[in-house]
């Protein structure tokens, strides 16, 4: 017989302390989203997703269990405690190193972020949503270039989830946010030469539909096709050789997350990544270090209003503020989450996110960026003789330690003599992060700093996290480009 | 330890959808469910991390009315927000304009094909003896001089029913294995080894900790190596990750939306002659295997390469009557989707790969990651091997080498593909690919290696 999941909740956390747990949270989270899905003009889905359930998560004698069911009976709620527990006691007996928890603050708090009234996501009827879609695919497929964008595919997902996590040391958080993502991937084309340029687009924040003219989407999506169009037909080769770089928030943004974010995660650090994701170039002997120069600050900050990654508490009940992962230059501060906090013996820095009822809460970013120095855009290119403003990527990967990236520049311009000048074709900036970091030497203004969303990878099974990452606009000395 | 305990009966699912979906005046529909049980262990350090389960029942439907197309989700199978959910979705698909890309779903009735171990009948057993498997492999790689390992066990028994408005009623039972394990002797010498499959007595969880383990213990004394034009002799997880990464877009919904290097290539020679992949849905024990498809359609084996030529993508039915063909049974809810990937073997042993290679500046690589693209369609894109990587000398196995990256072409990496070793291995990774891929060692010729500046 179905149960109401929050007496669900509360009694998981009774039947855990029966067991024998050192500690027990429950968490319920249930989501209910829309998609709309426009493939070259033709609207190929329209779709629905209702989901809920809760997740289980035991300590017990130096071992960890989790189980989560969407059934919701007292059976099927029993038996997730049970085997939690069971299997945190039998994996813990066979431990060497206990796993414990940090000593935390408990906290019980409602929170929440919504749309503004009537654009929340439920209060938006379907036709405009489409409307919307199709009218930015009608700027992208109208637009006269010199190029052709025969590839246009978006994808717009907004939901509202609603989230109840119990502990049995006494914490109570509820939430309730609303987010909006819109995706997209378009390909221009030359139609003299056959050149093409593809760019990925990803918006998201919290809140409802009012998100899209907060971007002012549709300036947004007819700048990015335009810009395309302009690399197809009218960039010229990357210079080569020892330049400077300045690149853009979002290059900054993507710099701060792969090089910076993931190895400050101290779960990485103490190898609990190590079959995914990967480790770390970083360690806790490290903390005190100088990684860059003494313009690099870097801070990962869950509590920016209407940002993509925003939460107030985290998934085991934390208080969040900001990380300072890297300040001028120096490693500060790591993402931990109980779990990792105590094995290094210090305390949480409420990093714990799971994103669905069945997944675990790991240490992750939420939205990180290069905090704004005091340079204006013209201050940082005036004296550079040669050099590439970057100021959007296309590809990028690093290594699973996070030492060696690479970021392939998509709109970008060759900078002489202080001036820009015409744009340049996918320039590569492939080097290592302390190079990185400490080739800083100028970055631009607070009122200059923009944010941009993506989705972080991480977990098993993978738990593709919303974050936000971004910064204003940074300037890099002496990069040898091959 | 943990069984599945019936909860919601499925046949009253169906039948509750199903009469709501006629009520409300769609005309064409396919309900999926799938109850299943999944258990992991994690490890790191060499001990269990944690331990999960997941109780899992969910229902997807697809829906068409005056050809428009809507879906749902639901992991939420109260009756009240099915039917709640049912209406929304009528008012959705009333608000929409027709998708022209729609052609129907797959005329049922059908007979389905019998695949070879689909179920493990040692199933139950496995849970008291998981902890024990993880053990052994970890044991394995101690044994070659690892000093730590990493890594996961997934164990899963899946059901799954279709019915839908033409005539597809059927469900299948399925279990499913996924071992994997990264070995380390310091922080920068590590090896991965895996086992995957539907039946646990096929698993070998020794080998695969032998495998992290050696390669591990080999890459220990690595340098830095410098870019440049090399030979490649890519171990299968490599290759499924890159070369694999061609049969997964030959399907017509990656070409549309421009993520596919494939397009008007059909009839095109795409690389040498002893080249051909199929999408096998019937392999014995293949963690793709199933005998439909999403629309109910069953499955089969389509031919994608035959001797180095580009034969044909994977279809449903909509992708298949708009290019004037029939459905191979891949159907997804929205795009085809690969059943398993499986290259036919080359000829030659991994030693004799080695010597072929011999005269050539040539890279031995273990392991890959982050494959990412400056462009699908012209397939330009970069992959960062991690775990073993060497040097090849004199037909020989040598220096360990860090620090590079492959920077390449997916058409130069299947044109360029020299020679194929004897057996291949089914892989199934936390990277791409998204399926499971039949692979051997493949060695490919004159492939673009960079590396950062300091």
């Amino acid at each position: 017989m179905t149960s109401d999941p929050y007496d669900l909740v509360e009694k998981a956390i009774d039947e855990g302390s029966k067991l024998g747990a050192k500690y027990i949270e429950a968490r319920y989270e249930k989501l209910g989203g829309n998609v709309s899905i426009l493939k070259n003009g033709v609207p190929e889905l329209g779709g629905i997703n209702r989901s809920r359930g809760i997740g289980i998560r035991v300590l017990k004698d130096g071992g960890v269990g989790f189980a989560s069911f969407n059934e919701m009976t007292k059976e099927e709620m029993k038996i997730a405690v049970a085997f939690a527990t069971k299997m945190a006691e039998l994996s813990g007996k066979r431990r060497t190193k206990k796993i414990k928890f940090s000593d935390e603050e408990v906290h019980e708090a409602k929170y929440e972020s919504k749309g503004v009234n009537g654009k929340r996501p439920f209060e938006v009827n379907p036709e405009e949503k489409m409307e919307r879609l199709l009218s930015i695919d009608k700027i992208v497929s109208e637009l006269q270039t010199g190029a052709v964008i025969p590839f246009r595919y978006f994808f717009m997902n907004d939901q509202t989830q609603k989230k109840l996590i119990v502990t049995n040391e006494g914490a109570r958080i509820e939430s309730e946010i609303d987010l909006l993502q819109l995706f997209g991937l378009i390909v221009a084309v030359n139609p003299n030469t056959g050149s093409k340029e593809q760019t990925f687009i990803q918006k998201g924040k919290a809140g409802g539909l009012e998100a899209l003219d907060f971007w002012n989407i549709n300036d947004y999506i007819e700048n990015k096709a335009k810009t395309l169009g302009k690399i197809v037909t009218e960039s010229k080769e990357a210079p080569k050789g020892t330049i400077d770089y300045v690149v853009g928030p979002n290059v900054i943004g993507i710099c701060a997350h792969e090089n910076t974010g993931h190895p400050s995660e101290a779960d990485r650090i103490l190898g609990r990544e190590g079959a995914q994701a990967g480790e770390s170039y970083l360690n806790q002997e490290m903390i005190g270090e100088r990684i860059g120069s003494e313009h690099v600050t870097i801070i990962d900050d869950p509590t920016l209003e209407g940002s993509y990654g925003f939460y107030l508490y985290d998934d085991e009940g934390i208080k969040a503020g900001p990380r300072y992962l890297h300040r001028k230059g120096i490693f500060e501060e790591m993402l931990h989450n109980r779990e990792s906090a105590a094995f290094m013996e210090t305390q949480s820095t409420a990093a714990a996110r799971a994103i669905g009822f069945n997944r675990e809460p790991i240490p992750r970013m939420a939205n990180t960026y290069l905090a704004p120095g005091s340079f204006s855009f013209e201050e940082l290119t005036e004296d550079i003789k040669l050099g590439v403003f970057m100021n959007d990527f296309t590809e990028w990967n690093i290594d699973d330690r996070r030492y060696q990236s690479k970021y392939v520049g998509l709109e970008a311009y060759l900078i002489e003599n202080g001036e820009i000048k015409h744009m340049v074709r996918r320039p590569v900036l492939e080097t290592t992060t302390p190079k990185l970091w400490g080739s800083v030497d100028a970055v631009a203004k607070k009122d200059l700093l923009e944010f941009d969303a993506a989705t972080c990878g991480k977990g098993d099974p993978m738990q593709g996290a919303p974050v936000y990452h971004g910064g204003s606009f940074m300037r890099i000395r002496n990069v040898e480009v091959r | 330890m943990r069984l599945m305990v019936e909860k919601t009966d499925v046949q009253s699912i169906l039948d509750l959808t199903s009469k709501k979906l006629v009520d409300l005046g769609f005309e064409d529909y396919i309900i999926n469910t799938e109850r299943s049980n999944r258990s992991q262990l994690r490890f790191s350090d060499s001990q269990i991390t944690i331990a999960k389960n997941w109780a899992s029942m969910n229902v997807d439907i697809y829906a068409a009315k005056d050809s428009k197309t809507v879906a749902t989700f639901f992991e939420d199978i109260s009756k009240e927000t099915i039917t709640s959910t049912l209406e929304s979705l009528l008012k959705l698909a009333n608000a929409l304009p027709p998708n022209q890309n729609y052609y129907g779903i797959s005329d049922g009735p059908f007979s389905y094909p019998n695949i070879e171990f689909l179920v493990d009948p040692e199933f139950l057993d496995f849970h008291d003896q998981s902890i024990d498997k993880v053990e052994t492999a970890i044991r394995a790689a101690e044994n070659e001089g690892a000093k730590r390992s990493a890594g996961v066990l997934v164990w899963d028994v899946t059901e799954t029913h279709i019915l839908s408005s033409r005539g597809a009623e059927a469900k299948s039972n399925s279990t499913a294995f996924d071992f994997n394990i990264r070995s380390f002797v310091d922080e920068k010498s590590s090896g991965y080894g895996s086992t995957v499959g539907r039946l646990s007595s096929k698993l070998d969880f020794e080998g695969a900790g032998k495998e992290a383990g050696k390669i591990a213990k080999m890459s220990t004394g690595g340098v830095n190596g410098e870019p440049g034009k090399y030979n490649v002799i890519f171990s299968p997880k490599v290759g499924a990750n890159i070369v694999g990464a061609t049969p997964e877009v030959a399907n017509p919904f990656s070409v549309e939306i421009g993520q596919s290097w494939l397009k008007d290539k059909i009839g095109e020679k795409i690389g040498p002659d002893f080249i051909s992949v199929y999408d096998d849905a019937l392999l014995p024990n293949g963690l793709g295997s199933k005998i439909f498809d999403d629309e109910g359609h069953p499955t089969g084996r389509s031919l994608i390469v035959e001797d180095g030529v580009l034969k044909g993508f994977i279809h449903n039915t909509s992708t298949a009557k708009k290019a004037g063909t029939t459905s191979t049974g891949n159907a997804g809810l929205v795009a085809p989707e690969n059943s398993n990937i499986f290259f036919e073997p080359g000829e030659h042993s991994f030693e004799e790969l080695l010597e072929i290679t011999k005269d050539k500046p040539t890279l031995f690589i273990t392991n890959t990651w982050y494959t990412r693209f400056t462009s699908y369609t012209d397939g330009i894109f970069s992959s960062i091997p991690r775990d073993g990587m060497f040097l090849v000398e004199k037909g020989e196995i040598s220096q360990p080498v860090r620090e590079l990256r492959i920077s390449d072409t997916m058409p130069n990496i299947f044109k360029n593909i020299k020679a194929m070793s004897k057996e291949n291995k089914q892989i199934k990774k936390w990277e791409p690919p998204s399926y499971p891929i039949f692979i051997p060692y493949i060695l490919i010729e004159d492939i673009n290696i960079t590396a950062a500046t300091n």
